[in-house]
């Protein structure tokens, strides 16, 4: 049994080359893209971890300043340092600075050399000459990719703090890749501050200590400011980070997959019925009815074991070309650019095999069903024969229940919050709109050409129009996969194009400057804001904001702190508000937060919020929900007015200038001077606009690819079943000659029902792809990646897609119907083979 | 090697049945001819001996076995065809993806025999029915002649105890269809097989040992 | 693990402060003559360069053949003294603890921190922390007594010290000459045969402790002079309630370079000895497989007419690291015979390394 299986298994990927060697591609194309996402990621990862376990050392808990301006209390550290569950106690002062004035910012790692060589002994320097004696003295260390760039006499300088020193040596155990200079906490304390405390603790405990009573213990004895992180947390937060991006990518290659899956559903449901002579034979010799099911099925396997092990293979390829091209993060822009190795492990790799077999199951499920039931004598005679529907009232009736459940389904999947921040329901209200599509091919095409069936039409022109609301099974899979991957293209030109509206709108709104300056999160030279002041600088305006972080859930990534010089009765004049502004009451501190806060911590306008800000707690008052696509963790604004009276320094990072009228050319030379010395960053906000746009534009080039491949397969898909529905039929095609046709006219009937097939899957993936639009920014964004949009649906790149299609599926059809008319049709209606 | 009693068959919604208590038995290296107009029933009697339909009333008993082919589900009766039964089909239904050898090896594929003796079978029965040699030919090759002889040899092949024919010269000319006739009748005589062969011709049933007649009142 | 690892021993302290020139740091210098007042003069002493608290004692069970040892080190590195911050690392507290056992090895355990980050002490009275270790004195008159504990993963101790003799002021009333030099001298405190009670641990084996430890508190600037290269130093708690301490400063060539005893017979009466008195004679030396050091752990000490030895209940009881500097020394748990008999413990530095003091 097993030999003859393999027989017609060799003998069908024989006659059916192009057809299996694509229905293999696509799943492997569908393996591929998830092992690579899964390889570059975890890679990505571990390289994050590996590093951060460096810097960090590997402590149980972490006790720090929820924002950049609070600190950990000596008298908390003394306090710790007592008990006994403690093992290791490191305070850490981090922050970063300008060498010099060299343009390069790097980290500064204060550290208490007695506490860093149990816990974080990659950052020491080695012993030889006395390099503990000079690290207490107040030499800073650096690390080898550092070392060889900086003098031994150096300025380290943050904001109006300049802190002269020398390099006492490198650190030859640090992080390759990392820019970092290490010097004794004490005096980094004494330069940067703060003032009465640390930035941080890391802890490592008794390895018998119970964490979460330890944690509980302390956590109502940490003062407001202070938060208590354990490993678990900073893990959480690490992963938190790119996971939007990362499940993003994974759906996409899920996509792929089920593509890959309606592949081999089209490939096998054409074997099946181009064989269903065949199998009827065989089962009238006594091949038992289990056996012909399990053929389909083993041939479908027979697809995917080979497409999912290339898969992995391509996979692999990928994950290495594209980590030494564009870095871990796939451009993401999460994690360091270094290339991490790619770690290739078996229980992952036998995972996306499974995937990838599992899918090309699926694919030949239904096939192997239908071959299952097909009733042998009839078969024999006949050929496979096309479920024909029944009672048309009933069915109707049927469908019209089932659209209506499948419609409600969506919607309110589409109501679902995001669960463990991922939005599981947007992804199945998607499925469902699919679905929906699908199941809504028959009514569409009576609704459609139903009038036409009664109406005079030429012969061929009417068959057509027959053999269409007959609803032939061929005619609907032919649909289904034009339906889905039309669908899924305008969903995605959709989404891209709606979010590259609203981004270039948004940059209208947040560069009202002409020019600006950055310097990421590390304080602008004093210097600089000075000459900035002068009467003679060639700036008219100037607006200064800070920029730091706060922590609000030490499981996520920190939230961005906004310090801007702001105007509180007019915020909408520097911020793009998607909502209602409310006036604050004189008495009240406004903040406006974006609107990724009020996705994922649930702020309204009008609420008040306790922000972990210089340490302690700070009722403020939420003044409005601005849109903000550069921060995906989320921004609040504050007004350094309120910023300063709060108790707070204020010290620029970022610069919003406008130059005197007739000077702008003096202006942007000088800026690009001060920039290029300093290292920080300036640009007219029009090549901010470009830069921005440029960059989405790449980092959206992939899904075009991925509609180029939807579109293809989906074609394919409608070819392939297409050609298999005219050979199926090429007996009533025979009969249709021998009554009087020519073959123009069989030509143009057959022509006409690919386009009308066509034109109701492209009329329903039209539909469904903007309601998969739709869901996509008004849901699926939202929830993972905490951005809003208006819907555009960008009708002039849809159209002509759809245009090119209905002509690639008339073509196809007619290529199908000459290959179908040249058998002699005496020797078809003879029954022969 | 076939014994048929009181078997019954009404198609659903029919008035009347197409044919009821039908009994008739096909003796060894008998051949029967089954005739009648078109209509009356030949190809569903046929299908319910085969057990590809099932009958309302009586018995199908083939070969030695006491399962009544008329009782077995689906799958049983797939099996009990592919020990005790041997088909030759009018349009010869030689599988164009497999050779000729291949297509003989089917039924001894289904009966689980030790491919060891696949070979030597074979190519007897290559031989037998004048076709040694085209082992390795494919069906697009041969002639309607060629094919059905094919056929012959992929129906005897795992030595059954029933020959069921449809037709078996229906779509031959006249020559190669009496060369294909006698050549049926030979090995099938010589297996000790019964056979059942429906046919319009006159010439093919006159050539069988008995011939039953099939009509709307009954078997004559 | 391979870890890089500071060596944070007594002996490296000190060496933190030998690239500078002391003139930055003002240490002060100790005076003969100077009346020590207790108990403020049982804190610290943060103008001197050195301090340390040390314990040292003999536990009864099952036989005296377990000792133990904690100390703290105070060192004003001369580090960071003009910074500005309140974590300045200008006082390095440093805390080890060992248990001996015979037919054991030598277990050990540290601790090192800055005051602020994790150490304090007070200048009032004895009290120093490091990290969850500290000692300190409780109770005043009848109920005085010494508290100690330090608990790590290898070892812990629990333990309250009661005295049952007076202080032992070292030298002329505490001031305990090291050299030739008057700089060359130390304050220096002892209060021997204490009285011990509490628990100690190794590992996860807990048991009841009884005995009699010995404390040292001894504070200065400069010890060594150059050309001298380590010490041997013994404190004894005698059987019959006497006590004797002794030491000599040694140069390479293994002469003694200056020495001193004192014993406090069980009446009270004290005698001292001078350089010239006392001799320093090896009977049998271990030599560590670590470093090649060779240690006279039988040591023959003659003073007056009195003739002891030490006898070491474990050979290797040295403290010994390779990493980041090869510096080791032995300190440990002695038997004491000969015309005294008792335990206390020997140390023994400058064998392995030159002590750059």
């Amino acid at each position: 049994m097993m030999r003859l299986g393999w027989w017609l298994i060799r003998a069908q990927f024989l006659a059916r080359r192009g057809a299996t060697a694509l229905s293999m591609l696509a799943i492997a194309l569908g393996v591929a893209l998830g092992y690579a996402i899964h390889l570059i990621n975890d890679a990505a990862l571990a390289d994050f971890s590996r590093a951060m376990k460096a810097v960090q050392g590997e402590p149980d808990v972490v006790i720090a300043a929820r924002d950049g301006a609070g600190h950990v209390p000596l008298a908390l550290i003394d306090l710790l340092s007592r008990d006994e569950a403690v093992a290791v106690l490191a305070p850490v002062i981090e922050t970063r600075v300008r060498i010099g004035d060299t343009p390069m910012l790097v980290r500064l790692i204060g550290l208490d050399p007695f506490s860093a060589a149990q816990l974080m002994p990659m950052l020491l320097p080695d012993q030889a000459n006395d390099a503990m004696g000079r690290l207490l003295d107040g030499a800073v260390f650096a690390s080898p990719a550092l070392a060889a760039k900086v003098g031994a006499d150096t300025t380290v300088i943050r904001g109006a703090a300049r802190w002269q020193t020398h390099i006492g040596g490198e650190l030859p155990a640090a992080p390759a890749g990392e820019r970092l200079l290490v010097a004794d906490i004490a005096w980094v304390q004494a330069h940067f501050g703060p003032r009465e405390g640390v930035g941080e603790i890391r802890i490592r405990l008794h390895p018998e200590t119970p964490l979460a009573a330890w944690r509980a213990s302390w956590a109502p004895k940490l003062p407001a400011g202070i938060e208590l992180r354990a490993a678990a947390d900073n893990q959480a937060r690490v992963s938190n980070i790119s996971r939007a991006y990362r499940v993003n990518l994974n759906v996409l290659a899920m996509v792929a997959l089920l593509t890959g899956a309606f592949l081999v559903f089209a490939t096998q449901l054409t074997a099946v019925a181009q064989r269903s002579t065949q199998f009827a034979l065989l089962g009238v010799l006594g091949l038992p009815p289990r056996q012909r099911l399990l053929q389909v099925l083993v041939e479908g396997l027979a697809i995917g074991v080979p497409g999912s092990a290339g898969g992995l293979l391509l996979g692999f390829g990928l994950a290495t070309g594209f980590t030494r091209v564009l870095g871990g993060d796939l451009g993401g822009g999460f994690f360091s650019a270094a290339s991490p190795e790619i770690d290739a492990q078996t229980l992952p790799a036998a995972g996306f095999f499974a995937l990838g077999c599992l899918a090309s199951l699926l694919g030949a499920l239904y096939p192997a069903w239908l071959n299952r039931i097909q009733p042998l004598a009839q078969a024999l005679k006949t050929g496979f024969a096309q479920r024909q529907r029944p009672g048309a009232g009933h069915a109707l009736g049927r469908d019209l229940l089932l659209i209506l459940v499948l419609t409600v389904g969506a919607l309110a999947l589409t109501r679902v919050p995001a669960i463990a921040d991922l939005p599981l329901g947007g992804y199945a209200a998607i499925t469902l709109l699919l679905i929906l599509g699908i199941v809504s091919a028959p009514l569409a095409t009576r609704a459609l050409f139903g009038a036409l069936a009664r109406a005079w039409l030429p012969a061929p022109q009417k068959i057509a129009v027959q053999n269409i609301l007959q609803a032939p099974l061929m005619a609907q899979v032919a649909a289904s996969g034009l339906i889905v991957s039309f669908a899924l293209t305008v969903s995605m030109v959709t989404m891209v194009s709606s979010f590259r509206t609203a981004l270039d709108q948004w940059l209208d709104a947040v560069l009202p400057a002409p020019f600006y300056m950055r310097s990421k999160a590390v304080p602008l030279p004093a210097e600089l804001l000075a000459d900035l002041a002068r009467p003679d600088s060639p700036f008219l305006r100037v607006e200064r904001m800070a920029a730091s972080s706060f922590s609000l859930d030490p499981q996520r990534p920190a939230v961005a702190l906004l310090v801007r010089e702001i105007d509180r009765r007019q915020p909408g004049a520097r911020l793009p508000f998607s909502g209602a502004v409310i006036d604050v009451a004189p008495t009240e501190i406004p903040v406006w937060v974006s609107e990724a806060m009020q996705e994922v911590h649930g702020i309204a306008v009008g609420q008040q919020l306790r922000l972990p800000l210089l340490g302690r707690d700070v009722e403020v008052t939420v003044g409005g929900i601005w849109r903000d696509y550069a921060r995906q963790f989320g921004a609040v604004v504050m007004s350094a007015d309120d910023y300063l009276a709060l108790g707070g320094h204020f010290e620029a990072t970022d610069l919003a200038l406008w130059p005197r009228p007739g000077q702008e050319a003096v202006a942007q030379s000088w800026l690009r001077g001060e920039a290029q010395r300093l290292g920080v960053e300036a640009a007219a906000s029009g090549e901010i606009r470009e830069l921005s746009l440029s960059i989405f534009d790449k980092s959206f080039a992939i899904t075009h690819a991925l509609e180029a491949a939807a579109m293809l397969i989906g074609l394919f898909g409608l070819a392939v079943t297409l050609a298999a529905s005219i050979w199926l039929r090429a007996r009533e095609l025979a009969t249709l000659a021998a009554l009087g046709f020519d073959r123009a006219m069989l030509g143009r009937a057959v022509v006409l029902e690919g386009a009308m097939i066509a034109g109701i899957g492209l009329l329903l993936g039209l539909a469904c792809g903007i309601g998969v639009g739709a869901i996509l920014t008004e849901v699926v964004n939202p929830q993972a990646f905490h951005w809003r949009m208006p819907l555009r649906v960008p009708w002039t790149q849809v159209l002509p897609v759809a245009g090119l299609t209905l002509l690639a599926a008339m073509l196809a059809s007619g290529i199908a119907a000459r290959q179908a008319t040249r058998m002699p049709a005496a020797r078809i209606l003879a029954g022969a083979q | 090697m076939l014994s048929v009693t009181g078997l019954g068959k009404r198609h659903p919604g029919a008035a009347r049945p197409l044919f009821s208590e039908l009994r008739f038995a096909v003796g060894a290296g008998e051949v029967v001819a089954l005739v009648g107009e078109s209509g009356v029933g030949k190809s569903t009697l046929l299908n319910c001996i085969a057990g590809l339909e099932p009958a309302d009333t009586g018995t199908v008993l083939v070969g030695p076995d006491a399962a009544d082919m008329a009782r077995l589900d689906e799958a049983a009766a797939a099996a009990l065809r592919a020990r005790r039964i041997g088909f030759v089909f009018q349009a010869f239904h030689v599988l164009p993806t497999l050779n000729v050898a291949q297509n003989i090896a089917v039924p001894l594929l289904l009966n689980g025999i030790d491919a060891a003796e696949h070979p030597a079978r074979i190519e007897e029965l290559l031989a037998r029915v004048g076709l040694a040699g085209f082992g390795s030919r494919w069906p697009a090759s041969l002639s309607g002649g060629e094919l059905q002889r094919v056929a012959i040899a992929r129906a005897l092949v795992h030595r059954p105890s029933l020959i069921l024919a449809d037709e078996p010269t229906g779509n031959l000319d006249p020559r190669t269809a009496d060369e294909v006739l006698s050549l049926l009748l030979e090995r099938v005589r010589a297996s000790h097989a019964g056979a059942l062969i429906v046919t319009h011709s006159q010439h093919v049933a006159q050539a069988c040992d008995r011939i039953l007649a099939l009509t709307p009142e009954g078997l004559r | 693990m391979d870890r890089r690892q500071f060596l944070l021993t007594p002996l490296l302290l000190p060496a933190l402060a030998t690239a500078r020139p002391p003139a930055v740091a003002a240490y002060a210098t100790p005076k003969r003559g100077h009346v020590l007042r207790f108990p403020a003069d049982h804190g610290a002493h943060p103008k001197f360069r050195t301090e340390w608290w040390y314990v040292t004692g003999v536990l009864d069970a099952p036989r005296a053949e377990l000792g133990f040892q904690l100390t703290f080190f105070r060192t004003r590195s001369g580090r960071a003294e003009q910074l500005d911050s309140p974590l300045a690392a200008r006082q390095i507290l440093f805390a080890h603890a060992a248990i001996s056992r015979a037919g054991d090895r030598l277990r050990h355990a540290e601790r090192a921190a800055r005051t602020g980050l994790g150490a304090s002490y007070s200048t009032s009275d004895c009290a120093v922390q490091v990290g969850s270790w500290h000692m300190r004195r409780e109770g005043q008159g009848d109920g005085e007594r010494l508290r100690l504990r330090a608990e790590d993963r290898v070892l812990g101790l629990d333990l309250t010290l009661t005295p049952t003799q007076p202080l032992l002021l070292q030298g002329d009333g505490g001031w305990s000459q090291k050299g030739t030099r008057p700089e060359l001298a130390s304050h220096y405190v002892s209060w021997p045969q204490l009285q011990v009670e509490g628990r100690w641990r190794v590992e996860e084996h807990s048991h009841a402790a009884k005995g009699h430890a010995w404390f040292d508190h001894e504070w200065s600037s400069e010890v060594l002079d150059r050309g001298s290269v380590g010490w041997d130093w013994i404190g004894i708690n005698l059987d019959d309630g006497g006590v004797l301490m002794a030491f000599r400063i040694r140069d390479a060539t293994g002469a003694t370079v200056h020495a001193h005893a004192c014993l406090r017979e069980a009446s009270g009466r004290i005698q001292r000895y001078a350089s010239a008195e006392l001799s320093f004679v090896p009977l049998s030396h271990w030599q560590s497989p670590r470093n090649g050091a060779r240690y006279p752990v039988q040591l023959e000490i003659r003073f007056g007419q009195h003739a002891v030895r030490t006898r070491p209940v474990l050979d290797d009881q040295e403290i010994a690291s390779r990493r980041p500097l090869p510096i080791s020394y032995w300190e440990g748990l002695v038997e004491l015979e000969g015309s005294l008999h008792g335990h206390g413990y020997l140390e023994m530095t400058g064998y392995a390394a030159s002590m750059a003091l």
